[in-house]
């Protein structure tokens, strides 16, 4: 098991390597000169300076080059500086904005989870019953939404009709941190969040169920006399569960790009936030450690999924 | 009856605490007062250092002063830091008597060192300052004593006391020991800075909000509200939003936006002139509009009178040049009246098909708004109309700097930036984005203009000592740009504000840059309910 | 495609099989419906209408759904309803020549990785994890950002990251394939890497292509309309449903003018709705499993 683990986490920080890899080399296609990303627009240097600046950073090297000088930085912490924002380093920005981001996804894939597997039970229990009709049709609805359309129709019901919510942000600014002022803020955002994965997650559960509910221990059991309700909760929803799990951890990576959207309709201060506005900024440094930390993101909860499968199903050979 | 009383008594022991307890907590609970100082054209949200400010001196007026300061109607100059100031008649000694009781916030005394120290700074080009060009006429800075600074200049300068109303004093004993080219973007100015105005800097949350606190020894006497945030909005509409749900008191307001408050008495909604021209500023490193016949098409192509009677509901004065008041504007000028054919012809005459054609010619903005957006799609159909296409791109102000003042200069990603440029109180501030002298590094004509007459105009305008001097060289620098065209110019529109019905005696105005003028914060005060 | 002899001697009546079952979906046969007749109005009405989706009418700005104007106008005046069609044009345009490119870029790496050996499939398959491991949206931002807004490099940018999935699906179906005697007969007689996926690849992985490339045109059109609303995919003048309900993010047009993003977002969501019921109503058509339901 503990091999098991380490090999995963081995195979994940090749893959952020190759990831890292791949962004450099996009990013250095795109037009402007890379030197730019070094060099503080408000203050004044001349064209020796820049050119000094330019051999210091190894950007007169060639590019495999420059990725290792860039990839040794990286590792020391040291991500560069943003373009704009007062030319803060790119790793205090990070660091400012993937705790409001985890908050948002964390609760927004939860709410998923629990509103999903309880959709799915349903769905899967009174087959083409008219709450499965109804559960399908929402779920199709769900599943082809995108994001910022529900996003903007929960806005504008929720805060410029009914005036229940917030119209964004992430409390209120200066106050003394309230767990009910970040918990309304909150709120919304989370359960848009929620929206389109539950749809994901409901469907996944349904059909799992159904499978399960097919086979032949079920049978046995129902055979034997069990009562319905029994048999469901007991065994079957247990065992539709574990391909649920597998589904978590893309659930969390999806959450990413949903929460991109959210939390620039909702103005919420994380990661996506960010990195929109970093693109809209053409802030190179800032897209580039933007998209590292995601993908550590990811892969790593796609690390634990698998951990967490490995562990509940017996079945998965480990090592 | 024995019990009755006990109730009674407890009763009426239990109101009083609970009434003391009400009245202690009005008297302790500290005013708060949040409002969106940075938001719109004239704010400059993160910004923290002054030094870098091209607009946002509203916000940083709460805690920093100028030595002298536009009144509150923003028609004069007056003292702010500095009790008087006298000019000689030559235009060439400036001398400033500073308040005496004036104290930084961490308690030291200011003095005439400061002002000596802060020119200096404003002056280095290393320390980031924008306004070196501005200041380059100041040729000695003399402290005979700690409460007199004299100025003495190269050359008249009819500019320097609007420029001198956007510096910011800075305090010598905190900031001598940081080297001027790591200043700019030094921590010093988001942990523990210190101004010498009415509110003292708490904390700063990027991109959230700044909050500061009453600075107790203000010497015009301690400010009614205790704790002040500015709070920072992506867009003016998410500030509305945050106004109409109470969560702000005040802010700039697009003029779309305006009728939601018209009509609640919980508002007051306030509109002046901007004092701003907008305009398409041609990016003269792009090489492609040297020739004056396809500048001139531009002002022909774009039906100024519509978009203003339309999508500005009149609320616009049309700019044939970067001015729009009366005397400053010379008669005889070409109107540029809506003419695509004209346009055309003139574009065929220069031949725009060589020079560009129809490739897409990059509009940079930081105008983000309904209107902004609707005017610029505007103009994006009526110049494709002629057969030029413009990409409009629009960031917020720091990616605006960002691309503008790039290193090495990078001319493709704003081929044109439609903005807009104070053009009052003191005409002279358009100087600075026109004038070939005021090319980065030294000013900000990032569109590198760089057309003899129109400099020309600006440097003897500079030089006027009388107001009738002034007036008649602006109005030449005004006939030299309607010639020249270094601007497609467009117009110059109503700004305005909003401030909740509860909040007494914040003078807010459509300054310019958001000022700095007399906003008197120490008095600002907000009932509560 | 469609004349290419399939070789597989039981191909033909599953085939048809496969579209009988289609037929009889009931979900399918109203999306199939719904996109049609959308398709239909998007082609016909620049022939018969007057109104320009980039025609700006300054004196009617901003006004809500009439008889001149079916859905309103916008804040310059633009026609809504043409402007949706354009945009469903251009969205539908970005969306099917995506798609095709992604599944060409897809079958082809997953049909190398199947086919091609041990090295190749290491390859092509660390390569797809790679293209995997970030969210769309995050990849779509940091393309977008080198390449700048335009019909075409959105195109590109949507194209370079749909064809993992795809990838992964062809490889599995011909390692499975791999296997059969015929294959190994094939490689024995000497027939070359081309020849297997002609001949052999594509035949047996046509039911996965015809699935993906449905489901690819709506996820790719959500993505387009992601992208525009970031501002970041289809610039204007020319309109897009995504840069359309950008006009959405603004709290004046949001509440008072409903109409200008409410129908384009209304249109997005049947659109896709409408391919995906076709997508899962082929999908169920080529599953034998489901015959027996």
């Amino acid at each position: 098991m503990t091999l098991y683990v380490v090999r995963r986490i081995g195979a994940g920080i090749l893959l952020l390597l190759a990831l890292s890899m791949l962004v450099f080399f996009l990013l250095r296609l795109a037009p402007g000169d890379p030197l730019s990303s070094y060099i503080d627009p408000m203050v004044s240097m001349t064209e020796q300076d820049m050119e000094r600046l330019r051999q210091s950073l190894g950007l007169d090297q060639p590019l495999p080059f420059q990725y290792i000088y860039w990839l040794g930085e990286t590792i020391t912490g040291d991500l560069g500086r943003s373009l704009q924002r007062n030319g803060q380093p790119v790793s205090e920005l990070l660091m400012a904005s993937i705790g409001p981001s985890m908050l948002l996804m964390l609760s927004g894939s939860l709410l998923a989870i629990l509103f999903g597997i309880v959709i799915g039970i349903v769905g899967a229990v009174r087959r083409d019953g008219p709450a499965d009709v109804i559960l399908a049709a929402l779920s199709s609805v769900g599943v082809s939404s995108p994001a910022f359309l529900t996003a903007l129709v929960g806005l504008y019901v929720f805060s410029g009709v009914l005036h229940w919510a917030p119209a964004g942000g992430m409390q209120e600014p200066g106050m003394p941190f309230t767990l009910s002022g970040l918990l309304s803020h909150l709120a919304l955002p989370a359960l848009i969040l929620a929206f389109g994965q539950t749809a994901l997650i409901a469907r996944y559960m349904r059909s799992s169920l159904l499978e399960v509910l097919h086979q032949d221990f079920i049978r046995t059991a129902r055979a034997k006399g069990v009562p319905r309700r029994k048999v469901i909760l007991k065994h079957a929803v247990r065992n539709a569960l574990l391909p649920v799990v597998t589904l978590i951890g893309s659930t969390l990576g999806l959450a990413v790009g949903g929460a991109i959207f959210i939390e620039s309709v909702f103005n919420w201060p994380g990661m996506g936030l960010m990195m929109v506005t970093a693109v809209e900024a053409r802030d190179y440094p800032l897209i580039m450690g933007g998209t590292l930390a995601v993908g550590a993101w990811v892969i790593l909860a796609n690390i634990l999924t698998d951990v967490a499968y490995a562990f509940i199903d017996p079945r998965i050979k480990v090592g | 009856m024995k019990l009755t009383a006990i109730m009674a008594a407890a009763l009426t022991a239990g109101i009083a605490f609970g009434g003391m307890t009400q009245f202690a907590a009005a008297q302790d609970a500290p005013t708060r007062l949040v409002g969106g100082f940075d938001v719109g054209p004239g704010g400059f949200p993160n910004n923290v250092n002054p030094l870098l400010a091209t607009t946002g001196y509203m916000a940083l007026t709460l805690a920093y002063e100028p030595l002298v300061i536009y009144d509150e109607k923003i028609e004069k100059v007056v003292g702010r830091l500095a009790d008087s100031f006298e000019i000689s008649p030559d235009g060439l000694t400036y001398t400033f008597k500073l308040a005496a009781d004036a104290k930084w916030h961490d308690g030291e005394p200011f003095t005439s060192k400061d002002v000596a120290f802060t020119l200096n700074l404003a002056k280095d080009t290393a320390s980031g300052s924008v306004y070196v060009a501005r200041l380059s006429t100041i040729a000695e800075i003399a402290t005979p004593d700690d409460q007199t600074v004299v100025l003495t200049l190269s050359q008249p300068n009819s500019s320097l006391l609007d420029t001198l109303t956007k510096v910011m004093m800075l305090p010598e004993h905190r900031l001598a020991g940081i080297a001027p080219d790591t200043l700019a973007r030094n921590d010093y100015w988001i942990t523990d800075p210190v101004g010498t105005g009415a509110f003292r800097f708490k904390q700063y949350s990027p991109n959230q909000y700044i909050e500061y606190e009453a600075f107790a020894d203000y010497r015009r006497g301690k400010p009614k509200i205790d704790q002040l945030v500015n709070r920072y909005f992506k867009t003016p509409a998410a500030a509305v939003a945050a106004l109409k749900a109470g969560e702000i008191a005040v802010s700039y307001v697009e003029a779309d936006d305006i009728k939601n408050f018209q009509t609640d008495s919980a508002f007051r909604v306030i509109e002046g002139n901007s004092q701003v021209v907008n305009y398409l500023g041609f990016n003269f490193a792009a090489k492609i509009w040297d020739d004056v016949r396809v500048r001139k098409a531009v002002m022909y192509a774009i039906d100024r009178e519509t978009i203003i009677e339309q999508l500005y509901n009149g609320k616009a004065t049309a700019a044939n040049c970067g001015y729009s008041a009366a005397r400053l504007v010379p008669d005889g000028l070409e109107t540029y009246a809506y003419d695509p054919d004209k346009a055309r012809a003139l574009l065929e005459e220069a031949g725009w098909g060589e020079i560009n054609g129809d490739k897409p010619i990059s509009v940079l903005t930081y105008y983000n708004n309904d209107q902004a957006n609707n005017v610029m799609a505007a103009m994006q159909a009526m110049l494709a109309q002629v057969g030029i296409n413009i990409a409009p791109r629009t960031v917020d102000m720091a990616g605006y700097n960002a691309t503008i003042y790039a290193k090495p200069i990078d001319p493709s990603q704003f081929q044109i930036v439609y903005a807009g440029l104070t053009n009052g109180p003191n005409p002279g501030n358009l100087n600075i984005g026109l004038n070939a002298a005021q090319i980065p590094p030294n000013g900000s004509n990032y569109t590198r203009v760089d057309i003899p007459a129109v400099s020309e105009a600006f440097d003897t305008a500079m030089k006027q000592t009388t107001p009738e001097g002034m007036d008649k060289a602006y109005s030449d620098v005004c006939k030299a740009m309607n010639e020249n065209l270094p601007w497609a110019t467009l117009w110059e529109t109503k700004r305005y504000g909003v401030e909740s019905a509860k909040l007494k005696n914040l003078n807010w105005q459509p300054a310019p840059g958001g000022g700095p003028y007399e906003m008197h914060p120490e008095l600002w005060e907000l009932e509560t309910n | 495609m469609a004349t290419t002899p399939i070789s597989h001697p039981r191909a033909k009546s599953p085939a048809r099989r496969a579209l009988g079952r289609f037929g009889s979906k009931p979900g399918a046969m109203i999306g199939l419906a719904v996109f049609a007749s959308l398709l239909l109005l998007m082609l016909v009405h620049p022939l018969v209408s007057g109104i320009g989706p980039n025609t700006i009418d300054l004196r009617a700005i901003n006004q809500g759904p009439s008889a001149s104007h079916w859905l309103g106008t916008d804040g310059v005046g633009r026609d809504v309803f043409a402007r949706l069609l354009e945009g469903g044009r251009i969205s539908l345009l970005v969306a099917v020549t995506s798609s095709v490119a992604s599944l060409v870029i897809g079958f082809l790496i997953g049909a190398v990785a199947g086919l091609g050996g041990r090295i190749a499939d290491a390859i092509a398959m660390r390569s797809v994890d790679v293209a995997m491991t970030l969210p769309p949206v995050i990849l779509l931002l940091v393309l977008a950002s080198i390449t700048g807004p335009g019909i075409g490099p959105t195109i590109l940018v949507i194209s370079l990251l749909s064809w993992p999935v795809l990838s992964r699906l062809v490889r599995s179906r011909l390692l499975e394939l791999g296997q059969r005697d015929f294959v190994v007969a094939s490689r024995g007689m000497g027939a070359g890497l081309g020849h297997l996926i002609w001949r052999h690849a594509l035949p047996n992985s046509i039911d996965i292509l015809v699935v993906f490339a449905t489901l690819q045109v709506a996820s790719a059109i959500l993505l387009e309309a992601g992208l525009s609303f970031l501002g970041l995919g289809v610039p204007p003048p020319d309109a897009s449903w995504g840069n359309m309900l950008f006009a959405a993010r603004s709290t004046t047009v949001l509440t008072n003018y409903p109409w200008q993003w409410m129908f384009p977002g209304l249109a997005l969501v049947v659109v896709v709705l409408a391919i995906n019921f076709i997508g899962d109503g082929l999908r169920d058509a080529f599953d034998p499993r489901s015959e027996g339901a």
